[in-house]
């Protein structure tokens, strides 16, 4: 194919056909499947008013702490725990436990704990970006080469030096592997916590629609939290691919 | 250094040399006295049956001795006891007149793999012994330069190592061993993952540069061939001991050095040394 997206677009397009077709030819009522054409028409009026505009700030917004935050936090969780065995022996077993809880199930304890609005989210968010950054920090750090560490030992090299300059550098790849599966990840903690816990952000506003029955508008929420999320992978994407410039460039 | 490091057989040796005194000082002092001794040592890895047990070497200053043995004889780990990178169960390893208790300064190491850093670039590799230590100044970068220009490297300096070919990753491992000018080079089968050719050139190259540079070599080979060609001592490695030490008589190396009877008289002394005959008959 002369174009890789022109084959997905025109995809896209027949379903979206389809499914207005089969709304109109089975007179399905709109409370159970609005037509792609009510969709359309509410998300138009939606964003020109201005009503989601808030909505979707708040929530992105909450991404971006979450995620920067269980990022930050992850990584260096992953880095201590990779750098001090006796650490990762004491600590490891809590953390995997904490792991097996499932976070959103937390989130009406976040609320108790951080009021109802942007804390408790943000916290599910980081809580869920936390693991996998961790786990593949720790995996990534203690999979060097063990030539390469001999090699920074025969160098002279401190520990400081083989974290900072072998240790991180070879891990990055799969580091910002972790970060890609965090971000997918906390958009899932962002709306669902916003179902529990918030009034405002664009989870919130699936369970408003849901109470007025306006099932055309909760799609057009729909389809802004997956545009959101896609927005989002897409910045990991470019991200990841700056960052490993060195590993993949030929000039 | 502890006492017990003086031995009354070293009486001889200018021992307990100040560190503070010049380094051309300490080679010159010592003269032709050996550079690295090994001697009774013996190291097992925990819960395995030793791996290396009584072995003596001894290498001159700008000698350069081959390690030649079957596969888990211990020959690697010969190699690394010499670096420091392992310390000895038993015996002693002296360098320079020096006991090391610790990781050998002023020896280059040149692993199995090239072992580059794929995120940097080829000049980047070879100052990394300098950049781990200080930022390396335009004379350091200068000497970088030139010993990739030895090695035919020179339009290769701003590339990274996955853009060469593993023979020509193998020459920027070699430069980045060489940078320090060390007095001694390590080698642990540097060239086996090579075709036959780019190892010969190797071979050449890594010659030269050491004769040139009078620095003294331990190389690790299962590669009769190469250990003939390379070596001025060939030390059979057999059961975590240098079993036999071969001196091949043969004039300065050159291309011809490898088709000459005399190489192949050197080869068959060492293929009987590691019995090679015996399993033909």
């Amino acid at each position: 194919m002369r174009h890789p997206r022109l084959g997905s677009f025109l995809l896209l397009l027949a379903l979206l056909l389809a499914w207005e077709a089969a709304c109109r030819a089975l007179e399905l009522s709109r409370l159970v499947l609005p037509p792609p054409s009510a969709v359309a028409l509410s998300l138009w009026q939606g964003l020109a008013s201005g009503y989601f505009w808030p909505h979707l700030r708040i929530t992105a917004l909450e991404l971006l702490l979450g995620v920067t935050t269980g990022c930050a936090i992850g990584f260096a969780t992953g880095l201590a725990l990779a750098e001090s065995a006796s650490l990762r022996r004491l600590l490891m077993p809590y953390v995997v436990a904490s792991q097996v809880v499932p976070k959103l199930a937390l989130a009406p304890l976040f609320v108790l704990w951080f009021g109802f609005g942007m804390t408790s989210t943000v916290v599910i968010t980081a809580l869920i970006c936390f693991f996998p950054l961790l786990e593949n920090t720790l995996t990534a750090l203690q999979q060097v080469a063990p030539e390469r560490l001999e090699l920074f030992r025969m160098l002279g090299a401190t520990r400081a030096q083989t974290l900072w300059r072998l240790k991180l550098p070879s891990g990055l790849p799969s580091i910002l592997a972790g970060v890609r599966v965090a971000v997918v990840l906390a958009l899932v903690g962002a709306v669902v916590g916003e179902f529990i816990g918030a009034s405002r952000g664009l989870g919130a506003l699936v369970i408003a629609t849901q109470g007025t029955m306006d099932t055309s508008l909760m799609f057009a929420v729909l389809v802004l939290i997956a545009a959101l999320g896609m927005f989002a992978y897409q910045a990991t994407l470019l991200l990841e691919r700056w960052l490993l410039l060195p590993f993949t460039r030929t000039n | 250094m502890s006492p017990s490091a003086a031995r009354p057989s070293e009486g001889a040796r200018p021992l307990g040399l100040r560190s503070g005194e010049a380094k051309d000082a300490q080679r010159a002092s010592l003269g032709d006295a050996s550079l690295l001794s090994m001697r009774g040592v013996r190291f097992a890895f925990p819960g395995w049956p030793p791996t290396v047990d009584g072995a003596n070497l001894e290498l001159q200053a700008g000698a350069i001795h081959c390690l030649v043995g079957r596969s888990g004889c211990g020959k690697t780990t010969l190699l690394k006891l010499a670096a420091g990178l392992l310390q000895p169960d038993a015996g002693e390893v002296v360098f320079r007149g020096k006991r090391h208790d610790a990781i050998g300064t002023d020896m280059g190491f040149v692993f199995q793999s090239p072992n580059l850093l794929e995120w940097q670039r080829v000049l980047a590799n070879v100052l990394l012994p300098v950049s781990l230590h200080h930022r390396p100044t335009a004379q350091e970068t200068g000497q970088a330069l030139q010993l990739l220009e030895q090695l035919g490297l020179a339009e290769h300096a701003r590339k990274y190592p996955r853009q060469l070919s593993g023979g020509q990753q193998s020459r920027v491992a070699l430069a980045r061993a060489l940078i320090l000018q060390p007095a001694l080079l390590l080698l642990d089968e540097p060239f086996a993952a090579l075709d036959a050719i780019t190892r010969e050139e190797l071979q050449r190259d890594l010659l030269q540069m050491c004769r040139a540079r009078g620095t003294s070599v331990l190389f690790v080979t299962h590669d009769i061939g190469e250990a003939v060609y390379l070596a001025d001592r060939i030390d059979v490695v057999e059961d975590g001991r240098v079993a036999q030490e071969i001196a091949p008589d043969l004039p300065p190396r050159s291309a011809a050095t490898r088709t000459s009877p005399a190489f192949a008289q050197a080869c068959a002394q060492v293929r009987a040394a590691l019995h090679l005959e015996a399993v033909a008959a």
